[in-house]
């Protein structure tokens, strides 16, 4: 478990770096989410040296999004001014993605 | 009492109470509308409001709690990883239809909101809706959005997909439960995901992985994007 956590975290800093590096204006986790797979493709780590740590985060991440969204008490008067363009964007988007994403694989998919 | 609520413990308890319990109260009912994150932040949320205290008083604690959001990203790639292994040899339409849906969900919000005449800031805060809370906060502070707002309607997205998106698709008449996992994903991340794996396990790994390639895809491209679109 230490170990997995320690490859984690290494692969964050590198992504961190990258960013420093760089400057991009990309958040360095996006980074090590990238480095980390390529590096489990290539062989360069195993699966089983980084999954018990990176399975506990992934079981938790969820708790861990918590406080951004209490912070959106911050924020009342945006919802109250803006809830009707809020609203109609969640289903209108949400439902013209569903349906391009899955009717674009059904049809390669077929032939 | 000022002093004791100032202290970080005492918020990354309450917040770690509250969640737990939530999630017991969801195992009993298992409604959509009782997902725990939801029941969470609201419950936060009405106790702070009811004390009257700020929210930066709450961050103190709830800050080392957010903090594990940098290493469950790094986390993604690895599950990305693992799920890669199980579909490589349908990958083509996959990608395809990931890409275009994670376009499509860019360029319609951008769309709607326009026209709606919504302030630049509201667009920029609600691009990233379809992508995975942890990323889309990501992209948020990047791009200059609000993430708390980020967060609350990416939250929302995913409940309406969870509740609604398979019904739509079955309605819309796909059959292939490849697809529909791909479409939950893309549109609705780990909320759709959820309901993704209730379905199928074959719509499940897909979903996974869709909402690990959009969530890399928008975060690569969109602030890059979105200079091209305010030059528009």
């Amino acid at each position: 478990m230490l170990k997995s956590l320690c490859y984690i975290f290494l692969f964050l800093i590198l992504g961190e770096f990258i960013k420093y590096l760089f400057n991009i204006p990309i958040a360095g986790n996006i980074f090590g989410m990238v480095l980390i797979f390529l590096a489990l493709k290539t062989k360069l780590i195993k699966l089983s040296t980084v999954k018990p740590a990176s399975d506990k985060l992934l079981k938790y991440m969820v708790l861990f999004f918590v406080p951004y969204g209490v912070g959106l008490m911050v924020h009342f008067d945006v919802l109250k001014e803006h809830w009707l363009s809020i609203i109609l964007v969640v289903i209108a988007s949400t439902v013209i993605t569903l349906y391009v994403t899955a009717f674009t694989q059904q049809r390669l998919e077929k032939k | 009492m000022s002093e004791f609520i100032s202290q970080p413990v005492v918020w990354v308890f309450l917040t770690l109470a509250v969640y737990f319990l939530s999630q017991l109260l969801h195992i009993r009912l298992k409604w959509v509308l009782t997902s725990p994150i939801l029941i969470t932040i609201l419950i936060l949320i009405l106790v702070l409001v009811l004390f009257n205290i700020e929210f930066e008083v709450y961050n103190t604690g709830g800050k080392y709690i957010s903090f594990f959001l940098g290493p469950s990203v790094v986390a993604l790639g690895v599950l990305f990883y693992e799920n890669y292994e199980e579909i490589k040899n349908n990958i083509k339409p996959f990608l395809i239809a990931v890409t275009l849906g994670g376009l499509t969900s860019v360029f319609s919000v951008v769309f709607i909101l326009s026209l709606l005449h919504s302030p630049d800031y509201l667009i920029r805060s609600l691009i990233p809706k379809s992508v995975t809370t942890p990323i889309a906060i990501e992209i948020s502070k990047s791009i200059s959005g609000l993430p708390s707002v980020t967060a609350g309607v990416v939250i929302t997205v995913g409940i309406f997909g969870n509740a609604f998106g398979f019904y739509i698709l079955k309605f819309l008449g796909i059959k292939s439960k490849s697809a529909i996992g791909s479409a939950l994903g893309t549109a609705s991340h780990g909320i759709g995901t959820a309901r993704a794996l209730e379905e199928s396990e074959i719509s499940g790994i897909y979903s996974g992985l869709a909402l690990c390639v959009n969530g890399c895809l928008t975060a690569l491209l969109l602030p890059y994007l979105i200079t091209w679109i305010s030059i528009i």
